[in-house]
């Protein structure tokens, strides 16, 4: 261990620590774009300047280990200069388009002017013109103008998703960052690049011009897109979730893949999609949860109230003593605890099916985080089913032999490409209690009894998964979005004759319009 | 007075081929020095004071001695990436004796042991690295390179590399990051080359004068070096001088030399009876000198570096009564503008700021206080970068502005040049 002071605080960091992971320890405030924790050092941007003692010159903390004894400052008049100045020369040819700028909000540009500028700009020159609009691939959006070259997006493709397909080019105060010929930024880790820009010249086109950012919300949960379970944090206001990005923690480190990114969509009660070729694209908003009871027989749909449709089928059951049970690894620990017992007491546990997305691919992994198994709870499911002593069938021929089937469908459905043939084969059923996030694909002319009950989606309920290593997971709710959707462990209860308690006051408050500052990407 | 050791047969039109060498004891230090231990050389060039040629003036045989004992392969790199503007002292000795700068190199890559070496040359040099390349092949047909030199047991190969024309390539870690085939920009320091340069492995990079200046080292000794120049500032220096004298070229003279006595007597005086006005004594980076100060100024490191200047690459630039300093200045921040490798912020957006400030007295559009601005970004821009362009571009911005800083107003308020007149605006 070494220790050494800085502003005044003593600390000690173990032996091969730069300045600025010291200064991080110790929740000290240090000005830096280049550095990032999990990429290598730059020392670029020239922010992070310290003042070493007995040392004249400044030194930046990101290049600079810690050593025994070491007194170290960043409050001196001398490196105050240099990061004004630094900021300074990082605003010259800076647009300062702000206003129509997405990174407004978080934008570590923004948060270093609020802290050290405050003042008008020296630069009475002509800036430095370069391409506002450069398309790097199917996600991803380039402003040249706005970029600050701190090669964190270079650093990404050549360390981390080891793709390499952008570089710096040209030199000087004409530098850009560009694709290389023929390499398009479509790597499955791209968007991590939009994260870690820490000022607007990466931007996702999934979210770009969507939602200021000041207005939205973020909490933190976990990853639905497979089983590795990477820690996320969701951002929505009270429309519903907006994105997805990744948040540190030792499964994922500080990233996560680009289909991961997908799961908001899953929660949001009305998606945008844009139809129609380049240039004629329409925005067009499509129904995605399903938002009430839903009972359809062959052609005729009624609308229920879940708890009222709930109330009948406890009755309708009555008279049943053989049923189906599907089950998907979407759910999480405690929802399946209270199914396992209630079936276990209802229907001795009998006739579990377990549905997948395809198994064969389960041990598939890309060497960074993306896994074949596109469930995030398959090990609890599996633990649960094993605590219960259920063994599960997977020959769905089965099921066609058994009066009522009830399946617990998949939240996100697009890993289930197989849901339109699964739809077909329990449509055979007398009876099919359905519960699912979304709507589920049924054709029109398809004969079957269906009932649809909505149920939260991960955002919507506070649980626990297991992931891929067996490591528990818990998230905590986010926000309702969806007041008629229920969790399985609500569904059982009514099931078991107990009434809903309908959530607090205080648990469906909505989202105020509330400030959020210096979300940074420091 | 001139002291002719690594210009002496400049003039030989011969001397450049083997044979010609030969004729004038060419490779006859080379297996002098084969004999020695490699730890005699490098004592031998410490004891000599022998300093970097390029321009920061280090302590060669210091450099050497940073080397880690590790096992690892040694690089030896010639840095023949001679950019500094109006400097050609390389060029020529590359043009004219290249055989000398070989066997100073292959004495060198025995001193520190390394089996490989690269002559980085200059992308625009084009002769220069042909007669090189023909030098090398005639050193190895000759047996002085590739395995088991004249029977020591010593293996040595060398190379040349040329740059495509970037400045910054100059600078021993953006040269290296060029060798490797990147983009040349300079690495973090630390780690130095002498740990981790060249594929991550120890590298010494040292100028070409340097490299040449060691085989007269051994040659004659370091006493006998050490007779010529200063006590700090030992041994002979070519000089590029450029600009309005008589004589322009290159000129070996003892280090200490008096500057005015250069350009009086050596460079035959100023063009045309003219005045002298001012001078850069090490190259565009290094700040101006006056006329008064130049009547003091003697060419070693302590000197210049007393008067706030350098000597640097020991290229000279000198102005008469006619040389308009906004002018000058023009050119010089549109150099480094240029040259920016643009990885740090300071310098990237710096060099340009600079020169657009420096445009706007020319265009009419700036004010006073643009001058004291000027200087203030120069300032900020000292010292905070990966290497020494930022530096290098700030500088002479902070010797020529307050110097000749009525040019400047005059130029801002009447809209024309105060050397120049109104006609030449």
């Amino acid at each position: 261990m070494l220790k050494c002071t800085i502003n005044g605080k003593e600390v000690e960091v173990n032996e091969g620590t730069s300045i600025i992971e010291a200064f991080k320890s110790l929740d000290e405030d240090i000005a830096h774009y280049c550095w990032h924790p999990g990429l290598s050092v730059a020392g670029v941007c020239r922010l992070c300047m310290v003042e070493i003692e007995g040392n004249p010159r400044l030194q930046i903390a990101c290049n600079t280990l810690v050593t025994d004894g070491m007194v170290i400052s960043n409050q001196s008049e001398m490196v105050k200069d240099a990061v004004k100045w630094g900021l300074d020369f990082h605003l010259i040819n800076h647009p300062l388009d702000c206003p129509i700028c997405d990174q407004a909000g978080e934008c570590g540009l923004q948060d270093q002017y609020m802290k050290f500028g405050q003042y008008d700009s020296e630069m009475g020159q002509q800036k430095v013109k370069k391409k506002k609009v450069v398309d790097l691939g199917d996600k991803i959006v380039l402003d040249s103008e706005r970029c600050i070259l701190c090669s964190r997006c270079v650093r990404f493709t050549e360390e981390v998703s080891k793709t390499n397909e952008l570089g710096i080019f040209n030199r000087g105060d004409h530098s850009e960052i560009g694709t290389y010929a023929g390499k398009p930024l479509n790597n499955d880790y791209a968007v991590n690049t939009v994260d870690i820009c820490p000022v607007g010249a990466l931007t996702s086109k999934d979210f770009r011009f969507r939602q200021r950012v000041w207005f939205l919300k973020d909490k933190p949960s976990v990853c639905t897109g497979c089983s590795t379970g990477c820690s996320v944090d969701v951002y929505f206001n009270q429309e519903g979730l907006w994105r997805v990005k990744p948040r540190y923690s030792e499964v994922n480190g500080y990233w996560m893949c680009d289909e991961g990114r997908k799961i908001y969509k899953s929660t949001n009660v009305m998606n945008t999609e844009f139809v129609g070729v380049r240039g004629e694209k329409k925005a067009v908003k499509v129904q995605n949860r399903l938002t009430q009871a839903i009972h359809r027989k062959d052609n005729e749909v009624d609308y229920f109230l879940t708890s009222k449709a709930l109330e009948n089928l406890r009755e309708d059951l009555k008279s049943v003593d053989k049923a189906a049970l599907v089950l998907t690894g979407q759910y999480t620990n405690e929802e399946y605890e209270a199914l396992l017992s209630y079936w276990k007491s209802q229907f001795k546990g009998e006739n579990v099916f377990h549905w997948t997305n395809h198994e064969e691919n389960w041990n598939d992994f890309d060497g960074l985080l993306i896994r074949g198994d596109k469930n995030p709870n398959t090990k609890g499911l599996q633990s649960s089913l094993e605590k219960h002593g259920i063994s599960v069938e997977k020959d769905f021929s089965k099921l066609t032999q058994l009066t009522h089937v009830f399946v617990a469908g998949p939240e996100n459905q697009w890993v289930y490409d197989d849901i339109n043939t699964k739809v077909d084969i329990f449509a055979k059923a007398q009876k099919v209690i359905w519960f699912s996030a979304g709507l589920v694909p049924v054709s029109e002319d398809l004969i079957g009894n269906f009932l649809f009950i909505p149920t939260k989606t991960f955002a919507e309920k506070s649980g626990t998964f297991v992931n891929f290593e067996g490591k528990e997971q818990s998230f905590e709710m986010v926000e309702s979005f969806v007041s008629q959707a229920l969790s399985l462990t609500e569904i059982v209860s009514v099931l078991q004759g107990d009434s809903l308690t309908w959530h607090k006051p205080e648990q469906v408050e909505r989202v105020h319009n509330e400030f959020v500052h210096e979300r940074g990407t420091m | 007075m001139e002291v002719k050791l690594l210009s002496e047969h400049y003039g030989d039109d011969n001397f450049k081929t083997l044979e010609g060498y030969k004729v004038k004891g060419g490779y006859e230090v080379l297996p002098k020095a084969l004999k020695m231990k490699p730890e005699e050389i490098i004592a031998e060039v410490k004891a000599s004071g022998l300093r970097g040629r390029g321009g920061a003036g280090f302590p060669t045989g210091v450099k050497w001695g940073f080397l880690p004992n590790n096992g690892e392969t040694r690089y030896l790199l010639c840095n023949a990436d001679e950019g500094e503007p109006c400097t050609f002292k390389d060029r020529m000795m590359m043009e004219k004796a290249p055989h000398q700068l070989i066997e100073g190199m292959i004495i060198s890559a025995f001193a520190i042991n390394s089996p490989k070496s690269y002559i980085y040359i200059r992308g625009e040099y084009t002769y220069a690295a042909k007669v090189v390349e023909k030098a090398i092949k005639e050193a190895y047909d000759a047996g002085y390179l590739g395995k088991n030199i004249l029977g020591s047991g010593f293996d040595h190969d060398m190379d040349i590399y040329r740059g495509a024309g970037a400045y910054i390539c100059g600078e021993e870690t953006g040269m290296i990051s060029s060798l490797e085939g990147k983009k040349g920009q300079p690495k973090l320091k630390p780690p130095f080359p002498a740990v981790q340069g060249y594929l991550k492995k120890p590298t010494i990079v040292n100028n070409v004068e340097t490299l040449a200046a060691v085989k007269y080292i051994i040659r004659d000794g370091a006493d006998s070096y050490k007779k010529h120049g200063t006590e700090k500032s030992a041994g002979t220096k070519l000089f590029s001088v450029a600009g309005d004298v008589n004589k322009p070229g290159n000129y070996e003279v003892p280090l200490g030399y008096p500057l005015l006595d250069l350009i009086n007597n050596e460079c035959g005086g100023i063009k045309e009876g003219r005045a002298l006005k001012a001078a850069i004594p090490g190259g565009t980076s290094a700040p101006i000198i006056t006329a008064e100060e130049i009547e003091k100024a003697t060419l070693d490191y302590e000197c210049l570096a007393e008067m706030g200047t350098m000597l640097g690459s020991g290229s000279i630039v000198v102005m008469d009564d006619t040389r308009c300093m906004v002018d000058m200045m023009k050119v010089i921040s549109h150099f480094y503008h240029h040259e920016s490798c643009g990885q740090c912020t300071p310098c990237r957006e710096g060099t340009g700021w600079l020169h657009k400030l420096v445009s706007s007295v020319i265009d009419g559009t700036a004010s006073v206080s643009d001058i004291d601005l000027l200087c203030e970004v120069a300032n900020k821009m000292k010292g905070r970068t990966i290497c020494a362009l930022s530096d290098a571009a700030a500088l002479p911005v902070l010797g020529i502005v307050p110097k000749f800083r009525e040019e400047f107003e005059f130029f801002i308020k009447e809209g024309y040049s105060k050397v120049k007149g109104r006609a030449n605006a």
